[in-house]
C-alpha cells in the first residue's frame, strides 16, 4: 500500500535495533499501512470498538498499578501485573513524545479464580499506538495485540 | 565485437571507476580527517584521541564508561554529559530527552555528539571508577518462577571497589533477532567483601531483551561483560532506624547491604525494619535467611506481606499491599519519636506509593532514599 | 545548430529550457523536498554543484576517452559512475560542513544520483556537442534553473498548505498541478530564445 511520509518514517523507526532491540514489526513483511488496514477490518469483524477497548486497557493499567509491581486481582475478573523498567521509549511517529516502559500483563480469571488462557501484554507505548494510530504491531512482535485475544481476555462482547 | 574492443571497453570503464574511487578517497581523507583532538574530562583527565567518532565511543575506548541502555542508538537518554565546547546545536535525536534546563546547560547525549575538535566535557565523578570486565557465569539459581540469581566470577586480580546499593550494567551478546550486544542495569546482590564474585537478581520482563536471554539462554561457564559500578543508592552512616521496602527483585541491594553489615560486624547496631511485599508464597524467596536474621539480631525486623495469598496457602503473616502494611507498622509498631531513614527499591509506582505513606507518617522527605530509574 | 554564446546559453538553460519546467526532468525529488524552503534551498544548491562537477568531469572523459576509442555506446554507463561518485563526495563534504543540512536532506541527498535531471544534462551536453566552456555553463545554468524552480515551489506550497486542499490532492497531487502551472508560465519564455 502507498504510504505517506509520516507512515514511512514511522515504519523505519519500527525496525529492529532502532527504538527497541526487537523492533515493532516481528517477522511481518507487510508495510504498516497494510497491517493497520487488515487489523481495522478484523476489529470491525469482531465488533470491537477501538475507543472502548482503549479505554478499558487504560482502566486495567491503572487498576493493575495498585499491585505495585506484583500481580493483583482486578474486579474479580482479571489478574494483572503492572511493572516498570528503567528507560523511556520514543514513539516511532516522530514528535509524539516519549513513553515510560510501563508493562501491563492481563490474564482472565476463570470461575475458580485461577488465571487461564492467553496473556494480553501491552505497555504505554503500544497502547498509545493502538489508540492513536490503530496500530497493533507486526505479527511476531512480542507486544502484538491480536484482536481475537483482546476479545477473549477483555471479554468485550457486542 | 573483437577481443580487443572487449578488453579496451573493460579497461576504460574500469579506468573511469578507479579514477572516481581515487577522487572519493582523497575527499574522504580530507573531509573525514579530524586529526588528533584533545578530550578534557572534568578538567582532570586529558586524552589525545583520533577525532571523528561519537563521544560515547571515544570515552569508552579510553576506559570511561557513560551509562547506556541502548548501546548508543539515541533511544534511552542515559548517556547525558555536559559539553563545555561548541559542538553545534542539539540534534533532533537529543531534544526529546532534555529538560529546558539541560538544554540551556549544554547537556548532550554522548552517543549523538561527534568529536571533531578539542572538546571539554563534564561527567559525574563516580563514572571515573567504572570499569568493563569480562566475567564468567559461575552459577544460575532459580529463586522463583520469574527471578533468577546469577553469580559471576570477575577476572583474576580485579579489585573492584563498590558500595552496597550500587548496580552494574550486565551485557548479553547478540542472539536470535537481536543483532547487537545489549546491556541493562541490575543492582548488586553481592556485597563488596566478596572479592572474586558479583551477583545479580534478574527478574523476567515481558519482551525484555536481556532478561529473556538470561532466563532462556544464559549458561554457566559462559563469558559475560559487566560494566560497573554505577549508581548512588547507598546506606547513610547514621544511627537512624532504617525502614527498608522492596518487592520482587528489589531485594538485591538489601541483600548486599545486610551482608555488608554482617561482614563489617555492624549488623545489630541500628534498628532495621525490612518490608518485603509479594503476591503469594510462590513469589517469595530467601525467607529462611531473612527469618534467620530476624531471630539472631534483636534490632532486625523482617516483615513480609502477601497481597493475595491463595486459599490453600499457609500464611499467618500480614496480608495486604505492602504500602498498607508499612502504614500500619509506622503508625502502630514503630516508635514515633525515633529518627527514621527510608530506603526504597522497586518500580516507580511502588516508590511513589511508599513515599506517600512515609511522608504521611512524618518521615522527612530528605531522609528517604531510593534507587532512581534513569 | 549555430554556436550559442555562454551568456545566452546560461539564460536559456535557466529560463527558456528550464530542465525541470520545460523538460520535466528531476521531478521526483522536486516533489518530495519542496515542502520546506530551507531544505529545498539546500538541495537546489547541491544539485547545482553536482551538475557543474558532473559536466566538468564527463566532458573530458567523453571527448578524450570515449570518442577516440569509439566507445560512445558506453556513455550512459560511464556517466552514471561519474554522477554516483560526485554525489558520494558531496555527501561526505556536506556531512562534515553542515550536519544539520545533512540530516534534513536525509535520503534525498544520495537520491540525487537517480535524479534524471543530472543524467539528462550530461546527455544533452553530448547530443548538442557542446565544448567544455558551454558544458560548464549549461550545467551551472540548468542547476540554477532547477534550484529556482524548487525554491519557488517551496514558497508556493507554503501558501497553498494554508488553504483547504481536497484530501486526495494533498501533497504530491497539488504539487504536480502547481508544477504544471509554473511550466505553463515558463512556456511564455520559450519564444525569446531557442537552444533546443
Amino acid at each position: 500500500m502507498k504510504m505517506n511520509e509520516d507512515l514511512k518514517k514511522a515504519q523505519a523507526q519500527m525496525k529492529a535495533g532502532v527504538i527497541t532491540v526487537e523492533g515493532f514489526l516481528g517477522f511481518d513483511d507487510r508495510d504498516i499501512a497494510t497491517i493497520i488496514q487488515h487489523d481495522e477490518e478484523e476489529m470491525a469483524r469482531l465488533k470491537l470498538n477501538w475507543d472502548e477497548v482503549a479505554a478499558k486497557m487504560h482502566e486495567l493499567l491503572k487498576k493493575g498499578s495498585d499491585g505495585l509491581g506484583e500481580p493483583t486481582t482486578v474486579d474479580k475478573l482479571w489478574l494483572i501485573r503492572v511493572d516498570e523498567t528503567r528507560g523511556t521509549l520514543p514513539s516511532p511517529w516522530v514528535g509524539e513524545g516519549i513513553f515510560h516502559k510501563v508493562n501491563c500483563e492481563v490474564r482472565r480469571l476463570n470461575k475458580e479464580g485461577k488465571p487461564e488462557g492467553k496473556i494480553l501484554l501491552y505497555n504505554e507505548l503500544s497502547l498509545h499506538m493502538f489508540e492513536k494510530h490503530h496500530f497493533l504491531q507486526g505479527r511476531g512482535s512480542h507486544f502484538r495485540l491480536e484482536p481475537a485475544d483482546i476479545k477473549t481476555v477483555l471479554g468485550m462482547w457486542d | 565485437m573483437t577481443i580487443e574492443t572487449l578488453i579496451l571497453q573493460t579497461l576504460m570503464v574500469g579506468g573511469v571507476s578507479v579514477l572516481m574511487a581515487v577522487m572519493i578517497s582523497i575527499i574522504d581523507g580530507i573531509v573525514n580527517n579530524y586529526g588528533e583532538v584533545v578530550v578534557d574530562v572534568n578538567g582532570k583527565k586529558q586524552m589525545t584521541v583520533k577525532g571523528g567518532t561519537k563521544l560515547l565511543g571515544t570515552l569508552a575506548d579510553q576506559g570511561i564508561f557513560l551509562p547506556s541502555a541502548c548501546g548508543g542508538r539515541g533511544s534511552c537518554g542515559a548517556c547525558k554529559c555536559q559539553v563545555d565546547s561548541d559542538v553545534g546545536p542539539h540534534l533532533p535525536t537529543e531534544t526529546p530527552y532534555m529538560t529546558d534546563k539541560e538544554l540551556k546547560d549544554n547537556v548532550r547525549l554522548a552517543c549523538q555528539v561527534k568529536v571533531k575538535a578539542d572538546i571539554k566535557v563534564h561527567i559525574p565523578e563516580e563514572l571515573f571508577n567504572i570499569r568493563k570486565m569480562e566475567c564468567v557465569v559461575e552459577k544460575i539459581t532459580e529463586l522463583t518462577y520469574d527471578i533468577k540469581e546469577v553469580l559471576v566470577r570477575m577476572p583474576a586480580g580485579t579489585e573492584l571497589n563498590y558500595t552496597s546499593g550500587q548496580y552494574g550494567q550486565f551485557e548479553v551478546p547478540k542472539y536470535g533477532d537481536i543483532k547487537e550486544p545489549t546491556a541493562r542495569a541490575y543492582s548488586f546482590s553481592s556485597n563488596p567483601q566478596m572479592k572474586e564474585h558479583m551477583e545479580f537478581l534478574i527478574r523476567l520482563v515481558p519482551g525484555g531483551a536481556v532478561t529473556t536471554y538470561v532466563h532462556k539462554h544464559l549458561k554457566e561457564g559462559q563469558k559475560i561483560n559487566v560494566i560497573a559500578p554505577v549508581g548512588d543508592f547507598n546506606v547513610k552512616d547514621t544511627d537512624a532506624a532504617m525502614i527498608c521496602v522492596a518487592g520482587g527483585s528489589g531485594m538485591a541491594p538489601f541483600k548486599s547491604i545486610f551482608n555488608d553489615f554482617i561482614a563489617k560486624g555492624t549488623m545489630g547496631q541500628r534498628d532495621i525494619w525490612y518490608f518485603f511485599g509479594a503476591r503469594t508464597t510462590k513469589d517469595m524467596y530467601y525467607l529462611d535467611w531473612l527469618w534467620g536474621l530476624d531471630k539472631k539480631y534483636e534490632k532486625f525486623h523482617f516483615v513480609p506481606a502477601l497481597s493475595e495469598p491463595g486459599p490453600g496457602e499457609k500464611w499467618d503473616g500480614p496480608v495486604g499491599l505492602i504500602t498498607n502494611v508499612l502504614d500500619d507498622y509506622l503508625q502502630n509498631k514503630i516508635p514515633n519519636e525515633q529518627t527514621k531513614e527510608g530506603y526504597l527499591c522497586g518500580s516507580p509506582g511502588m516508590l511513589d506509593a511508599c513515599m506517600v505513606v512515609m511522608k504521611k507518617n512524618k518521615m522527612a522527605e530528605d531522609k528517604i532514599f531510593f534507587d532512581k530509574f534513569a | 545548430m549555430s554556436y550559442v554564446d555562454p551568456i545566452t546559453l546560461l539564460f536559456a538553460s535557466i529560463f527558456t529550457s528550464n530542465i525541470l519546467l520545460a523538460n520535466f526532468l528531476g521531478t521526483c525529488s522536486f516533489i518530495a523536498i519542496s515542502k520546506d524552503i530551507g531544505s529545498a534551498n539546500g538541495l537546489g544548491i547541491a544539485v547545482i554543484v553536482v551538475l557543474v562537477l558532473s559536466s566538468a568531469i564527463s566532458w573530458p572523459i567523453l571527448h578524450y576517452v570515449l570518442i577516440p576509442f569509439n566507445m560512445i555506446y558506453l556513455d550512459l554507463f560511464v556517466y552514471i559512475i561519474i554522477v554516483a561518485a560526485v554525489v558520494q563526495a558531496l555527501e561526505m563534504i556536506i556531512e562534515r560542513v553542515s550536519p544539520a543540512l545533512y540530516m534534513s536532506l536525509g535520503i534525498y541527498l544520495p537520491l540525487i544520483v537517480a535524479n534524471c535531471a543530472i543524467l539528462g544534462v550530461v546527455l544533452f551536453m553530448e547530443i548538442r556537442n557542446y565544448d567544455f566552456g558551454q558544458a560548464i555553463v549549461f550545467g551551472a545554468g540548468s542547476g540554477i534553473g532547477w534550484w529556482l524552480a524548487i525554491v519557488a515551489a517551496a514558497a508556493m506550497r507554503k501558501k497553498i498548505d494554508k488553504n483547504p486542499v481536497p484530501a486526495g490532492l494533498q501533497g504530491p497531487g497539488i504539487t504536480l498541478i502547481t508544477m504544471g502551472f509554473m511550466a505553463m508560465a515558463f512556456v511564455g519564455f520559450s519564444g525569446i530564445l531557442r537552444v533546443q
